[in-house]
């Protein structure tokens, strides 16, 4: 389509030829447009932040560590030492996915058990995702009690942060925090994973410390609404093992 | 013309355009998840699913973001008609990318759980009540909705379907998607208290784009049409509408009337004839067409119509509203009162 006065470029879609102004114009918007996408794709990968360095240990493989194991707030074991743990080790437990052990744990309370799995580890926190249901180990060793560690407590703090997921945390998906995290955060904690309080300052070194309640149980659905967002909370802290557990008193809760 | 619509009918330019815009996704998604991470210094350890999530998302919000600027883009510079032509294909191409971009979300951070993905989309988070921690999903959910409709009914059995006045009117609702993708990101990505200002940058610096063309665009006169706006007055009275030599051979000038409704003047070959401004098709801006061939024809899909009776030329059978037109000396005078679409008027002669 070329009419005699045609020269600021009139365009109709059917005709398949450029107006002659356009005959390099669109040519050209095309390729700055391919070129635009790409460098838009490579900036936005860029910019990204970093999410920290949370992993599963996949090829340490499938470990077996024995200990006495706890079910309240949430699963985890006092792993004996062990090549791998020469000091011994307190593990949170997960199952497979966004699932709990708190089903297969239930009976084992305060027993010493043999559990395998696989390692997830960031910073001071260390998650075993259990392979297999625990099974009592009834072998006693020799000079070795099979209590739990005497909690020791840390009196009561008021600390900013963070509640998340602590398997995602830990680095079963990076980032594992963050509100775009926040609904498979939901996910896992529903599911009966147990959650972690990512302290902006450290207690004795440690960064994350598994939560519960005041009474020091499991926390209930209407703590799902904090999770992800930054809040301020006191509770009591206590040690269990080389475990910091956080017990966040509901009325002192702040929404930062 | 084009009373055909029984499949999508390709033709070279169609092929091109989807052809740039494939390759321009392409370039998008392996810019972000190949070419990226290659380069020196780029330490993200950001896990491939959600890296996979981001870039198809981001590709999404680009898409959008740059689909939404054509219009305003085309007004300002005819030059980009082009990219007009063929929008539609744009907006089901960024719907495919939105999908994925969905998709990808839904089996990685709703999936490995005892719920359905579906389910737990819905019931993980429900903090409503809250800004921070606001279930984000839900806009990019209702704007997907939103796409997809939009998609569903690009065809043009869609647009026939609905007559163009509300298919246009539906399709307008592309702006409440991208309001609420905006939404989205505002209360999703962007609440990464670690994003540096560049990341956020990426997310802002579009959706201002958008504004600002619009409103320069708004307030812009396309070169080759002039706006009257004309004064009130009775239905009985003849509108003066500007003398004969306002208006250029094989263009118009456009009158806006008080109800709104807009009125293209053409002079072609010395002839005077009016017709409304709105295009059967898709409402599109007649009155900054040209007229080729002897026929009115639209900017944006070149759709024709005759200036004498607003027919299209055979075999096609659109039809669009005539007006009356007289001449007192060198001015022209429009009478205000639509004629039924189709209806021949004998065109003013000089
Ligand atoms: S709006 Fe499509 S041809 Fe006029």
């Amino acid at each position: 389509m070329r009419n005699s006065d045609d020269n600021d470029g009139f365009f109709v879609g059917y005709i398949n030829s450029l107006p002659g102004s356009a005959q390099w114009f669109v040519p050209l918007t095309a390729v700055l447009m391919v070129l635009g996408f790409a460098s838009f794709g490579i900036l936005a990968a860029v910019v990204q932040s970093d999410p920290g360095s949370g992993q599963f240990l996949w090829d340490a493989g499938e470990v077996n560590v024995s200990g006495v194991l706890e079910e309240h707030p949430y699963p985890l074991i006092h792993a004996e030492p062990s090549a791998r743990f020469p000091q011994g080790r307190t593990l949170m437990l997960s199952g497979d996915g966004k699932r709990g052990v708190q089903k297969r744990v239930a009976s084992l309370s305060g027993q010493r058990v043999d559990v395998s799995g696989f390692l997830l580890k960031r910073g001071t926190i260390d998650m075993l995702q259990v392979t297999a249901t625990p099974k009592p180990n009834s072998t006693v060793m020799p000079q070795q009690t099979v209590n739990a560690p005497l909690p020791r407590s840390l009196g009561r703090w008021r600390l900013t942060g963070e509640l998340c997921d602590g398997k995602c945390y830990a680095g079963a998906m990076r980032p594992g925090q963050g509100l775009a995290h926040k609904a498979c955060a939901n996910l896992c904690l529903i599911g009966g994973v147990p959650p972690v309080f990512v302290s902006t300052a450290p207690v004795e070194g440690h960064q994350f410390m598994m939560v519960a309640d005041q009474n020091g149980m499991a926390l209930s659905a209407e703590w799902l609404h904090r999770v992800a967002v930054l809040i301020e909370v006191e509770g009591a802290i206590e040690e269990r093992g080389d475990l910091l557990i956080f017990k966040m008193d509901a009325a002192s809760l702040k929404d930062l | 013309m084009s009373a055909r619509y029984k499949s999508i009918s390709w033709n070279r330019s169609k092929v091109v355009y989807d052809t740039v815009l494939a390759f321009a996704i392409l370039a998008f998604i392996l810019g972000y998840l190949k070419l990226a991470p290659s380069l020196p210094g780029f330490a993200s350890a950001v896990e491939l699913p959600i890296q996979r999530i981001r870039a198809f998302g981001s590709c999404a919000f680009l898409m959008l973001s740059v689909l939404l600027c054509i219009g305003p883009a085309a007004r300002l510079d005819r030059r980009f008609l082009p990219l007009l032509y063929n929008r539609r294909h744009f907006g089901v191409m960024t719907c495919v990318v939105a999908a994925a971009h969905a998709s990808f979300v839904l089996d990685w951070y709703f999936a490995f759980s005892r719920l359905d993905p579906y389910v737990g989309l819905l019931v993980a988070n429900t903090s409503y009540s809250q800004w921070l921690g606001f279930p984000f999903e839900i806009f990019g959910i209702a704007a997907f909705a939103i796409l997809l409709v939009l998609a569903v009914t690009s065809h043009d059995f869609w647009l026939k379907f609905f007559t163009p006045p509300v298919w246009k009117a539906l399709h307008m609702s592309v702006y409440a998607a991208y309001a609420l993708v905006v939404v989205h990101v505002a209360f999703g990505a962007l609440q990464d208290p670690k994003m540096s200002v560049l990341a956020m940058s990426f997310f802002l610096v579009p959706p201002a784009i958008v504004v600002v063309l619009h409103i320069v665009a708004a307030s812009h006169h396309s070169p080759s049409s002039e706006t009257v706006k004309a004064s009130a007055v009775t239905s009985e009275s003849w509108l003066p509408v500007g003398s004969v030599h306002d208006i250029r051979d094989g263009r118009a000038k456009v009158v806006v009337l008080d109800d709104d409704s807009e009125v293209a003047i053409f002079r072609h070959s010395g002839k005077f004839s009016a017709v409304t401004n709105a295009c059967a098709h898709q409402n599109g801006p007649l009155g900054e067409g040209r007229i080729v061939d002897g026929c009115v024809t639209c900017p944006w899909h070149g759709f024709q119509y005759r200036p004498d009776d607003g027919c299209a030329p055979p075999p096609f059978t659109e039809k669009i509203a005539t007006y009356r037109l007289k001449r007192e000396g060198e001015l022209l005078f429009l009478d205000p009162r639509a004629n039924p679409p189709g209806t021949y008027v004998k065109p003013v002669e000089l």
